[in-house]
């Protein structure tokens, strides 16, 4: 009895130095000033003073969001579809856009690489769309599961039968009934794009991750300094989305009586 | 590429093929965006690697490039990757799925909700930022060996260094065991009191429900996640890049290089055998993984 | 088979602030079929676990054939119990999950599947017995279950709500088996449930509960016609809420004046507890007192439902041949069959 009342707590110390010594490290790294023991903000004061800081965060939420707007686009109106009108297809779906999974990305940069025509290697927008397909194993499987939690074709068929042309039943019924959904999937391609790393720079394009990476070879508290920067942006912004996509999911009480 | 166009027609072609009738129509129409966007995006390159990876670096049809990949340096770099891949998941696994079972049996539906968050996070928080704290940490100037030092042990006495196949595993923890949590906890979350209680109420002692009950139920998905730990380690680039210094042979690194081009030109195709190769590694873990997963959901409601 | 005496003595059992269990009283006899009836939160599952060594008490004792077990394990008080859903071992068939409790009784491996063979018929699944508990309908994996807790000839058959999950046509057919299998093995078995009609219906006794205590046991019989609280009398059937006037152990309801079972009340404002079928509709024009809202054909009763002058709904159940002439909106005359009637606050 003595051992279990310890376990969860010995457990949860373990992982909290796991998880603190890195990033506390970083932390007190970035700080530094030179020598080892004092502590400024010149690292920081370094980061705001390069214009290729704010340059690269826009190029990376340009790309990001272009990555948004593709998802919005094209897998958000497929899912729909599957779920109203193309059930057997769903199974077909699930299993092609799960096959980037498989690949790794190395590969699939070679691929792209040598394969897409000049034009479109040409424009950093090739990212976006190369970013999608990243994203897609996570995105479909998030939208797939939102809207298979609500009975999507009856609710549509019902506002139909109420007399909804399809535009009042897309405006009124199915997109608030998925925004969750949606938000969640777009919230994961901008995630994933943001941070994206090993397929830009086998593309040779530069983004905010490269460019953290090139500045480490001339200042690495500096380069410190950025990587605790975007570790806890991405933080914040990712718990945000853990919380959300958790809170739209239905509790389902547990216990009998 | 004489022969893209009509890959690309055969790629896209393929999932349709056969269900093209009048009725269909209708319903396959809009889905088309997402077969085309895949088919270009993604099949397409893939089928352009797969050709070219038998071809010589003049375009003819040769299997070169794939003889290439069996012999050093690339046959140590696939020894070296799947080493790694093995490795890390076995240091990942293990820990991930204790920790899963203590947050899963003792855990509130608070805490089980937090450490699911914040698991999701740090095992996409792979890449360079991740090796760049790990040298705060763990470098030679690193703060944690500076406490460590002042403790009285010095780790930069010995032979250590972080830029090395041990210090590489040591990072890809800090994504692989919450990237286990993830995957494995549905399974331990799907063991039902209900069986516990049947178990014991038919007689079983607790190992007993363990052995014939608890482990036969978690060991595929054990499996299953130690498979995808393998790929995921297998595959990894970012952080690989920025934590050796050249001086360990990974096949990622490798085609990294050469599409950089730091190696001699007539090697173009070489790559793309690599990428062959690890697409097949790849798939040998990640299709079982798949399967086991799907199957393994049946009882997890 | 065996057949054994089981005592509950005293239990009782909390939760925090929640009481679950107010020393809990009961005595089963060997192959008898005792119900535990009342709303959920009641602790009747509570009670079952307990008995079945899953839950531990706070205080008082279980009794198997006078012996004391409340501190045996679960795992040694060879008791089968059938949970209410998904309790099958989705890894094993039909057939291992019946050997299992064989299996950990070390019964040969021959033996305890011929065993498990044998129950399987019994429930009517022997041509099941290969396939895993997702190949199964739900009526099917309780089936299973059932011969899985009976494979191992327990003392008492425990069931926990064994037929909540399942559609009413299923429901209603694996409820006479069980009590089919019950009264041939002659298992002494302990079933709990939130549905009325499912406890009065195969049990010998039932045991009403409400707020970790046990209201009343007796016989279904007893429990509709003499039910010992005014919680009974409205949680088993139907009862009709008469406004009625209490005087001295006398009750005035309905221009009758009838006596009352519980006198414990103060005179003034009371309310009469009338079941339906114990009202009757007439035409009598002298003295009407009510007016029929609507008349519901069943068969060969009718129910009728009227609406008295200070808007009391009462309801009537009658012959469908001795109520054929009320029609809606007729002034008509409500008399209690009775002499004597249950009473209840306002």
């Amino acid at each position: 009895m003595k051992i279990r009342g310890i376990l969860l707590p010995s457990t949860l110390l373990a992982a909290i130095i796991f998880i603190t010594l890195p990033f506390g490290s970083a932390t007190e790294f970035s700080f530094r000033d030179g020598g080892k023991t004092k502590h400024s903000l010149a690292a920081y004061r370094w980061i705001l003073a390069q214009e290729d800081f704010l340059h690269y965060l826009g190029v990376s939420l340009r790309l990001a969001l272009g990555a948004v707007f593709i998802t919005l686009l094209i897998m958000v109106p497929t899912v729909a579809w599957l779920h109203l009108r193309a059930q057997k297809y769903r199974p077909l779906m699930e299993f092609l856009t799960l096959l980037p999974l498989v690949v790794p990305v190395v590969a699939l940069s070679i691929g792209a690489q040598s394969a897409l025509p000049e034009a479109l290697q040409s424009n950093e927008y090739e990212l976006s769309f190369m970013y999608v397909i990243l994203a897609m194993p996570y995105t479909y499987r998030a939208l797939d599961i939102g809207m298979s939690a609500i009975p999507l074709k009856t609710i549509t068929e019902a506002a139909r039968g109420l007399g909804a042309s399809w535009i009042k039943a897309i405006t009124f019924v199915i997109a608030p009934v998925i925004r969750n959904a949606v938000v969640a999937s777009l919230f994961l391609t901008l995630a994933l794009s943001l941070g994206e790393f090993t397929l830009t720079s086998l593309l040779h394009w530069d983004t905010f991750p490269t460019w953290v990476t090139s500045v480490s070879q001339q200042n690495i508290i500096g380069a410190i300094a950025l990587s605790v920067f975007s570790l806890a942006a991405a933080f914040l912004f990712l718990f945000a989305i853990g919380l959300l996509t958790m809170r739209s999911k239905s509790d389902l009480p547990e216990g009998q009586e | 590429m004489t022969s893209t166009t009509q890959d690309r027609v055969v790629i896209k072609g393929a999932p349709l093929r056969g269900t093209l009738d009048r009725q269909n129509l209708g319903v396959l129409v809009p889905l088309l965006p997402i077969v085309l966007f895949l088919g270009f995006f993604f099949f397409f390159p893939m089928a352009v690697v797969f050709v070219d990876s038998f071809k010589s670096n003049e375009g003819n049809w040769s299997m070169i490039n794939i003889v290439t990949i069996f012999h050093d340096p690339y046959r140590m770099a696939f020894i070296n990757s799947i080493k790694l891949g093995l490795v890390s998941a076995i240091t990942a696994s293990i820990p991930g799925a204790l920790f899963a079972y203590v947050i899963e049996t003792k855990g509130s539906q608070s805490l089980r909700r937090i450490v699911s968050s914040l698991s999701g996070v740090l095992a996409n928080t792979g890449g360079v930022p991740l090796a760049f704290m790990f040298v705060a940490a763990f470098g030679a100037e690193g703060s944690a060996v500076m406490i460590l030092k002042k403790l009285g042990w010095d780790l930069y006495a010995g032979n250590f260094s972080l830029f090395s196949f041990t210090g590489i595993v040591v990072v890809y923890l800090y994504f692989q065991i919450p990237l286990m949590i993830i995957v494995f906890s549905p399974a331990i979350h799907g063991i039902r009191k209900e069986w516990r209680d049947a178990s014991q109420n038919l007689g079983a002692t607790p190992l007993q429900f363990w052995r014939f009950i608890g482990l036969p139920l978690l060991l595929p998905s054990f499996a299953a996640s130690f498979l995808l730990l393998f790929a995921s380690a297998f595959a990894a680039y970012a952080t690989a890049r920025a934590m050796t210094v050249g001086n360990i042979a990974l096949v990622p690194l490798q085609i990294g290089n050469l599409v950089d081009g730091n190696v001699s030109i007539n090697q173009a195709n070489a790559g793309k055998a690599l990428a062959v190769g690890m697409v097949v590694i790849s798939a040998i873990a990640m299709i079982p993984y798949l399967i086991i997963q799907r199957r393994a959901r049946r009882w997890q409601t | 088979m065996s057949s054994a005496t089981l005592e509950i003595n005293g239990i009782s059992r909390r939760f925090g602030d929640v009481v679950a269990l107010n020393k809990l009283e009961i005595k089963i006899e060997p192959g008898e079929l005792v119900a535990l009836l009342g709303p959920s939160g009641c602790g009747k599952t509570t009670a079952l676990r307990i008995v079945a060594g899953l839950e531990s008490t706070d205080s008082g004792s279980v009794l198997l054939r006078g012996a004391d077990i409340t501190k045996v394990s679960a795992n040694h008080r060879n008791m089968g119990m059938v949970f209410q859903a998904y309790s099958l071992f989705p890894n094993l068939n039909a057939q291992e999950n019946v050997a299992f409790g064989l299996q950990m009784r070390k019964v040969a491996k021959g033996n305890r599947l011929a065993k498990a063979g044998e129950l399987l018929e019994l429930v009517g699944l022997n041509t099941q017995s290969k396939r895993f508990p997702h190949q199964l309908s739900g009526g099917q994996q309780q089936r299973v279950a059932l011969a899985r807790a009976l494979a191992v000839e327990p003392d008492v058959l425990l069931l926990d709500e064994p037929l909540s999950a399942l559609d009413a046509q299923v429901r209603a057919n694996l409820r006479e088996e069980i009590r089919r299998l019950q009264l041939s093995l002659g298992t002494t078995t302990l079933f709990v449930t939130h549905d009325q009609e499912e406890a009065m219906s195969i049990s010998d006794r039932v045991g009403v509960m409400n707020h970790g205590r046990l209201e009343q046991i007796a016989s279904p019989d007893t429990l509709y016609n003499k039910p010992a609280t005014t919680f009974v009398a409205s949680f088993v059937g139907l009862m009709n809420r008469l406004p009625g006037i209490l005087t001295n152990g006398k009750v005035e309801v309905l221009g009758q004046n009838l006596s009352t079972l519980s006198s414990d009340l103060a005179n003034g404002q009371v309310k009469a507890l009338v079941r339906p079928e114990r009202i009757n509709v007439t035409q009598d024009q002298s003295t009407p007192n009510a007016r029929v809202i609507t008349r519901s054909f069943l068969g060969a009763s009718s129910r009728i439902i009227c609406e008295m002058h200070d808007g009391t709904i009462v309801q009537s159940l009658m012959t469908s041949h001795g109520s054929g002439m009320l029609n809606p909106g007729e002034t008509v005359k409500l008399e209690i069959a009775d002499l004597e009637v249950l009473i209840a606050h306002e």
